[in-house]
């Protein structure tokens, strides 16, 4: 098992340095760089070629690449091409918010969703199955900014409660307040990630549950609720651990409208900024991060999954 | 004080009788509109009018309250904000400047100018060497006090060929500054600028400490120091309690961006804001009804274009007939009702409007002509061909300016193939490269220093690439001119040679239009820019703390 982690860490290494490669290629063909964005419609020919200059962009492109690895590899992230702060401190506000907003709405989202999911496959085919599959296809259906746009005509423009946008800092916030602080984006993500676990945590307990020893224990006379808790579960986990580490990653990397729609900081919308600068320096930084996190949430989920079934454990 | 106000030509065309009027009407609590409504039909300008108005209110608004916090949004922002003055490009760097700097010379509404950190102003008589007496006293926010050098430092950061200033080409005419003493710098110029202390209280001019190479935070002399600045995150300003003018009324100014419309609107109608810029013209009415909330409006000479490079583009964008048509199939009075719901003015296919101090009225009004286009287009050889056009939303109005003028052409036979690409990289990319493409300007203090950017030969964003000798000569010789009426003679063939020969479109000149919830105060209207030419930091004070 652990040659079999250590394999999966090296492919992580290689898909990161990978995809640095690919995000740098991406960056210089895009037109424009850093120097002439910077300067916006006053760049002139001296001047743009003076920020080239200072920012390093005269460079042959092997080593502006080379230059970033060596000090990525360092830990050190270099410093924006297009304001001159360090990465580090341009990210560390950003991420924050994006932890808080991601870790709330998992440790809220995910047990609900996955309460509700597996409630649905102890009773297919009920009423309580239908309606929750009628709401989680219609909330899959529904994009992002309409589930945040309503959310912000009921509570906010309706009842009167709480911010249109996240207004302030997170920090030193505590749990709940933190909570009341990003309120509306949690709950639009909540709804987001609902719909997909609940449709996936149902199937891959009913897929289970179709198996030859389901229908033993069945015949046995075993009750519902226990083959279900005690056998089914455990052998549905993987699948499901498997969405729910894709969702956590959706989560730290893809949440740019719900960001742009609340007006709060957070990763996501800093790599869409990056680009629009052509600040190839913080798209490579960030794009090492979410590179990273899926890498590990996808090791953890196949560690999970492995752990899980003995099958995996004892490959033939 | 009041001495430099005689710098202001416009303070001097006012008389007795509409001074007493202008005062009574706003003791009367006439609004802003309708005193630029009395003016504007006695004849005088919109700027004008709109800064009397500024001025006159000034002496009339209550006492500033101390204390309180407001929260300020701006659109734009992102890891690129900076507080390196001469790096500044958006809106929201330059409100962010004005917080934590100070500058040599503070802009009027009427666009001339006060001293601020130079005390007194002098210039030689054809305007070649400016003289700069500095105000002593000025404690820096880390309790240096301010000298010439610290002017030196920041001007030369602004000089020669390799600076990375935004806001070079606004000084390049200054050889060199020199220091006469600890508080006075000479600037020496190699041709004459009498608008050299106006270009001077413009937003990257703004003074730092000798040495500053690291722009994390900002050791400014401004009203508020910094708390906490994080690049596309806010900034928040808190008191500097020596600071050496009235001004920094708040206990707390906190500033930063929304960036997508809608949010930004949502949030100001659920106060989580208190004042909001650009405001997109389909909500202006529902600000309009809203208690408490009001349309915090610059008129101003901002505008939107159609630049045919004549160098280039062979039969298309070269020939004279199809800029004189493109010209002729502008809906301007639709694009001015309908699209910037009234807030604007109607542009006549050159750069200066009424905002600006030398506008000429007597240039005709260019009309929608699609006859007369069909005319000019079956000059060329084109015929049905389209010629493209390339554009991209920098600002409210410029794509639709190319959807309209395609559809005017179509009923006359004449097409365009408008393209329209992303604001991403288009200045970098399209812009000035392309042989037709569309820009959006702001607005400048001058009308010199806006033809000396655009439209002087040789002028890198000389975006139609015309060369006229006539104008070149004209701009010069008007910057030395000391007659007032052979000054307004020379502005006005300026503005009708670009109107005949240029070959730009100029459908419409855009307002600032900003939103402001009613219990902020001490609200500027320097129209140069959003949340009132980014100089309201240092008057903005809040009604009910």
């Amino acid at each position: 098992m652990y040659g079999l982690i250590l394999r999966r860490l090296g492919i992580g290494v290689i898909t990161v340095l990978a995809v640095s490669i690919i995000i740098f290629i991406g960056t210089k063909i895009l037109p424009g760089d850093a120097a002439q964005i910077r300067l916006g419609q006053n760049a002139t020919p001296e001047n743009v070629k003076a920020f080239r200059e200072r920012l390093g962009l005269d460079l042959p492109l092997y080593q502006q690449y080379l230059n970033w690895l060596f000090a990525f590899v360092r830990g050190d992230f270099g410093v924006s091409l297009a304001s001159d702060v360090p990465i580090s401190s341009l990210i560390a506000d950003r991420y924050l918010n994006t932890v808080y907003v991601s870790v709330l709405t998992a440790i809220i989202g995910v047990p609900i969703s996955l309460a509700l999911g597996i409630l649905a496959a102890m009773f297919p085919g009920s009423l309580y199955d239908r309606v929750l599959t009628f709401i989680s296809v219609s909330l899959v259906a529904a994009p992002e900014f309409f589930t945040a746009t309503l959310l912000v005509l009921v509570f906010v423009t309706f009842l009167g409660w709480g911010n249109a946008v996240v207004v302030g800092s997170a920090e030193g916030k505590g749990f709940f307040e933190l909570i009341v602080h990003f309120a509306l984006p949690i709950t639009t993500l909540c709804f987001v990630i609902a719909s997909q676990l609940i449709r996936m945590s149902r199937a891959a307990v009913l897929n289970v549950m179709s198996s030859p020893y389901i229908e033993m224990a069945i015949l046995k006379g075993v009750p519902r609720r226990r083959i279900i808790l005690r056998h089914a579960l455990l052998n549905a986990i993987g699948p499901i651990v498997n969405v729910v580490a894709l969702n956590l990653a959706y989560l730290v990397t893809g949440v740019v409208v719900v960001e742009v729609y609340f007006g709060y900081p957070g990763l996501a919308t800093l790599i869409v900024q990056a680009v629009q600068t052509r600040d190839f320096v913080l798209i490579q930084g960030l794009g090492m991060i979410f590179c990273m996190t899926y890498v590990i949430l996808m090791l953890i989920a196949d560690i999970a999954a492995i752990a899980s079934n003995p099958r995996l454990r004892h490959p033939k | 004080m009041t001495d430099f106000k005689k710098n202001d030509p416009r303070y001097g065309a006012m008389g007795y009788q509409d001074e007493q009027q202008l005062f009574e009407m706003i003791r009367r609590g006439a609004s802003r509109r309708d005193v630029l409504k009395y003016f504007m039909a006695s004849g005088a300008t919109l700027a004008a009018s709109g800064a009397l108005f500024g001025s006159a209110t000034e002496a009339f608004a209550n006492t500033p309250k101390r204390g309180g916090k407001l929260i300020m949004a701006a659109d734009q922002h992102g890891p690129n904000d900076t507080l390196d003055p001469a790096l500044f490009t958006s809106a929201a760097d330059y409100f962010r400047g004005r917080m934590f700097y100070g500058s040599l010379t503070r802009l009027t509404a009427s666009l001339g100018y006060e001293p601020e950190l130079a005390e007194e102003i002098l210039s030689n008589a054809d305007a070649t060497e400016w003289t700069f007496k500095l105000r002593k006293g000025v404690e820096w926010h880390d309790g240096k006090s301010f000298t010439a050098d610290d002017v030196i430092f920041t001007m030369n950061r602004h000089l020669g060929a390799d600076s990375v200033s935004n806001a070079s080409s606004l000084v390049t005419m200054v050889d060199a500054w020199e220091k006469v003493n600890d508080h006075e710098v000479r600037a020496v110029l190699s041709s004459p600028n009498a608008d050299l202390p106006i270009a001077l209280g413009t937003f990257h001019f703004k003074i730092i400490q000798d040495g500053t190479t690291d722009f994390t935070t900002a050791v400014g002399t401004g009203p508020y120091k910094v708390k906490e600045f994080k690049p596309g995150v806010r900034a928040i300003g808190v008191p500097f309690e020596n600071y050496w003018s009235e001004g920094g009324y708040l206990d707390e100014l906190e500033h930063y961006g929304i960036g997508d419309s809608v949010s930004r609107l949502n949030a100001f109608l659920a106060g989580d804001v208190d004042a909001m810029v650009n405001l997109p013209s389909k909500a202006i009415e529902q600000i309009e009804g809203t208690e408490g909330k009001s349309v915090w409006s610059l008129e101003a000479g901002a505008y939107n274009n159609i630049a045919p490079r004549l160098d280039m583009g062979g039969n298309f964008s070269a020939n004279e007939h199809v800029w004189k048509a493109m010209q002729l199939l502008q809906d301007r009075q639709r694009l001015l009702k309908g699209v910037l719901k009234g807030q604007g003015s109607l542009g006549n296919d050159q750069p200066i409007n009424a905002a600006y101090f030398d506008y000429c009225d007597e240039i005709p009004q260019r009309e929608l002509d699609p006859e007369k286009a069909k005319w000019h287009w079956d000059q060329t050889d084109i015929g049905s061909t389209p010629v493209p056009v390339v554009t991209a939303d920098t600002a409210q109005g410029v794509v639709e300016q190319c959807l309209f003028m395609q559809r005017e052409g179509q009923k006359v036979g004449i097409n365009f193939d408008v393209k329209k690409v992303t604001t991403d990289g288009y200045w970098g990319a399209v812009w000035l490269k392309e042989p037709i493409c569309t820009a959006s300007w702001n607005m400048r203090p001058t009308a010199n220093i806006m033809m000396t950017l655009a439209f002087a030969p040789g002028a890198a964003w000389n975006e139609t690439r015309w060369e006229n000798e006539q104008f070149s000569q004209l701009l010069v010789d008007v910057r030395g001119e000391t007659d007032a009426a052979a000054r307004k003679q020379k502005y006005c063939d300026l503005q009708t040679i670009i109107y005949e020969n240029n070959g730009m479109s100029l459908p419409v000149h855009r307002n600032y239009v900003d939103a402001v919830a009613d219990h902020v105060k001490g609200l500027t209207y320097v129209p140069l820019n959003n949340f009132g030419g980014a100089e309201a930091p240092v008057t903005l004070w809040r009604d009910d703390a």
